[in-house]
């Protein structure tokens, strides 16, 4: 909050309004392009139109773009950084709002695709990316300051209670995948939205939370609870997934009743395909996580010997012998 | 505890219920022999070409019907011809009930199956069978709306041409809400007796009945 404080200072890059008239703008044209000439659309254009994502991934765009122009040189984000977000935010878009959104209605395995992106990958990268204070930046002040609301701030630290980010995750992704609950999300509009929108959501609260770049206290929770929780979390995915692997019958007749893209591609193969998705992908980026918080810790671990041993009278325990460092 | 709180009790309960409301199965519910899916699938919408007269139709010229909403093309193999005998045997034996039913016939295939072919095909099975050429946006926003996949993939070089559609039937009450989804009269097991009494209940209910299911759909919990 102190280096947003700093920052406000500098005048913004472009106006606001003029990027957000021209978000709806183009969202205008895409309902109506969508509603009445979808045929006629690329495959890059979307199937199905939903404002409340195309607003929220095209107005997160607008902002942290407008934010990393607006913020003074020390306080903007790294390079590699930035293009984690570009990717991150592309995916998502690619996933929900393209003609693949179509497929992965139609073939399970794409499905499970589809949601490893929005929960796993993409938020993965964006949470890599660390934009909240580009986006807060540069995002209308009014909405800035009502972010900063206390019942927000109350609901983030339940969220991010580390025993409730770790339900939730493994909670939510296993919620969507109960066949009733499936059948329903998959041909009810709402809550076919609800699902897409919780699984992202929840996506970027869990993966924010494990791969803060900061320490503890400006950061939740310690890094050695991350390494606990990303490692946790993991062995839920992998039943459910080697479940689906395995399976023996068909667990998901909605597939079956609306059509499958690919007749080539038997109903149990899918979901065996799909499985392994649920299962192995979902496993490596929990690896991929865990390697990440234990070098954030050997670089704390460095950057704490250079400052050489805290002052005080208790035992000095002294890692040199067994790490040669 | 501090997250212990009022709100995050109320949160937690409602999202209990929405848990609970969306998981009732499909099928054991409510005694249908065919996928519930009041309140679930949109209402009977669209607009298309009717095959016989060539001229546009919509949900609005089906009202008071019960509606049997099908996707298929006029040259395939198995699957249409059975679902369509079927339904043609379940509409006899229904006898008076089934002139409040109607059977609409989308072909996925409009290229090839013109409005006369179309319309030779459905007069096969009977007078309530009807054929509907949409254009490709109106087939487009029909499979967008009821999830339904489709494709033409003409014949190449090694490849026997491919059309993919989906295999159930969607029934729609006399309101246009939609209640079922029937799998199984494209296989060679086909639930008749099951369908025939689902379409009986569908045709006895009054306006009411149709509301109470649909209320009953959001808050059954569990059932």
């Amino acid at each position: 909050m102190e280096a947003l404080a700093a920052a406000d200072t500098k005048p913004v890059a472009s106006p606001l309004w003029r990027g957000t008239i021209a978000i709806v703008l183009i969202g205008l044209i895409l309902q109506w392009l969508v509603r009445d000439h979808t045929a006629d659309l690329p495959a890059i254009a979307p199937w199905d139109f939903f404002w409340s994502e195309y607003l929220a991934i095209a107005l997160a765009g607008l902002w942290y773009a407008r934010g990393v122009n607006s913020l003074a040189a020390g306080h903007r984000p790294a390079l590699w950084r930035q293009i984690f977000f570009w990717i991150g935010i592309a995916l998502i878009y690619a996933v929900l709002l393209t003609r693949f959104e179509y497929m992965a209605q139609h073939m399970f395995f794409l499905n499970r695709l589809q949601h490893m992106v929005m929960h796993h990958l993409a938020p993965f990268l964006i949470a890599l990316a660390w934009p909240g204070e580009a986006i807060l930046q540069g995002m209308p002040a009014s909405l800035r300051q009502m972010l900063r609301a206390a019942w927000l701030r109350h609901a983030m630290r339940v969220l991010q209670h580390p025993i409730v980010a770790g339900l939730l995750f493994v909670g939510l992704i296993n919620l969507w995948l109960i066949p009733a609950v499936h059948f329903r999300a998959m041909l009810n509009t709402t809550l076919y939205e609800l699902m897409n929108w919780s699984m992202v959501a929840d996506g970027l609260l869990f993966w924010c939370l494990v791969l803060d770049p900061r320490n503890r206290p400006a950061a939740r929770i310690s890094l050695g609870i991350r390494m606990l929780v990303v490692i946790l979390v993991m062995f839920p995915q992998i039943l459910s997934g080697s479940w689906l692997a395995f399976s023996t019958r068909m667990i998901y007749p909605y597939y079956d009743l609306c059509g499958r893209l690919y007749p080539s591609i038997g109903a149990l193969s899918d979901q065996h395909y799909g499985g392994l998705i649920v299962w192995i992908p979902s496993a490596m980026m929990s690896s991929l996580a865990f390697m990440l918080i234990l070098n954030h810790l050997r670089i704390e671990d460095e950057r704490m010997a250079a400052l050489g041993p805290p002052a005080g009278t208790g035992p000095l325990i002294s890692s040199s012998a067994w790490t040669g460092r | 505890m501090w997250w212990f709180k009022f709100p995050t009790v109320i949160s937690l309960c409602m999202a209990i219920g929405l848990v609970l409301s969306v998981s009732r199965d499909a099928k054991a519910d409510q005694g249908w022999h065919n996928f519930d899916v009041t309140g679930t699938s949109p209402d009977l919408s669209f607009t298309a070409a009717r095959a016989r007269t060539d001229q546009t139709v919509s949900q609005e010229d089906f009202r008071g019907k019960i509606v049997l909403l099908y996707f298929g093309y006029t040259n395939c193999p198995d699957i249409c011809p059975f679902t369509l005998s079927h339904a043609a045997n379940i509409l006899d034996d229904l006898g008076s009930t089934a002139s409040q039913i109607r059977f609409l016939f989308v072909t996925v295939d409009p290229d090839r199956d013109t409005p006369k072919i179309l319309a030779e095909y459905m007069q096969d099975f009977g007078p309530d069978f009807i054929g509907l050429r949409p254009t490709p946006d109106q087939l487009a926003a029909l499979a967008r709306r009821y999830r339904i996949a489709y494709s033409v993939t003409p014949a190449s070089a090694g490849h026997d041409e491919e059309v993919v559609h989906s295999s159930a039937i969607y029934a729609f009450d006399k309101s246009g809400a939609a209640r079922l989804l029937i799998p199984s009269l494209g296989s060679t097991t086909p639930d008749i007796a099951g369908t025939e009494a689902d379409l009986k209940r569908l045709a006895n209910e009054s306006a009411t009945d149709g509301l109470l299911a649909h209320v009953r759909a959001w808050f059954s919990f569990g059932s």
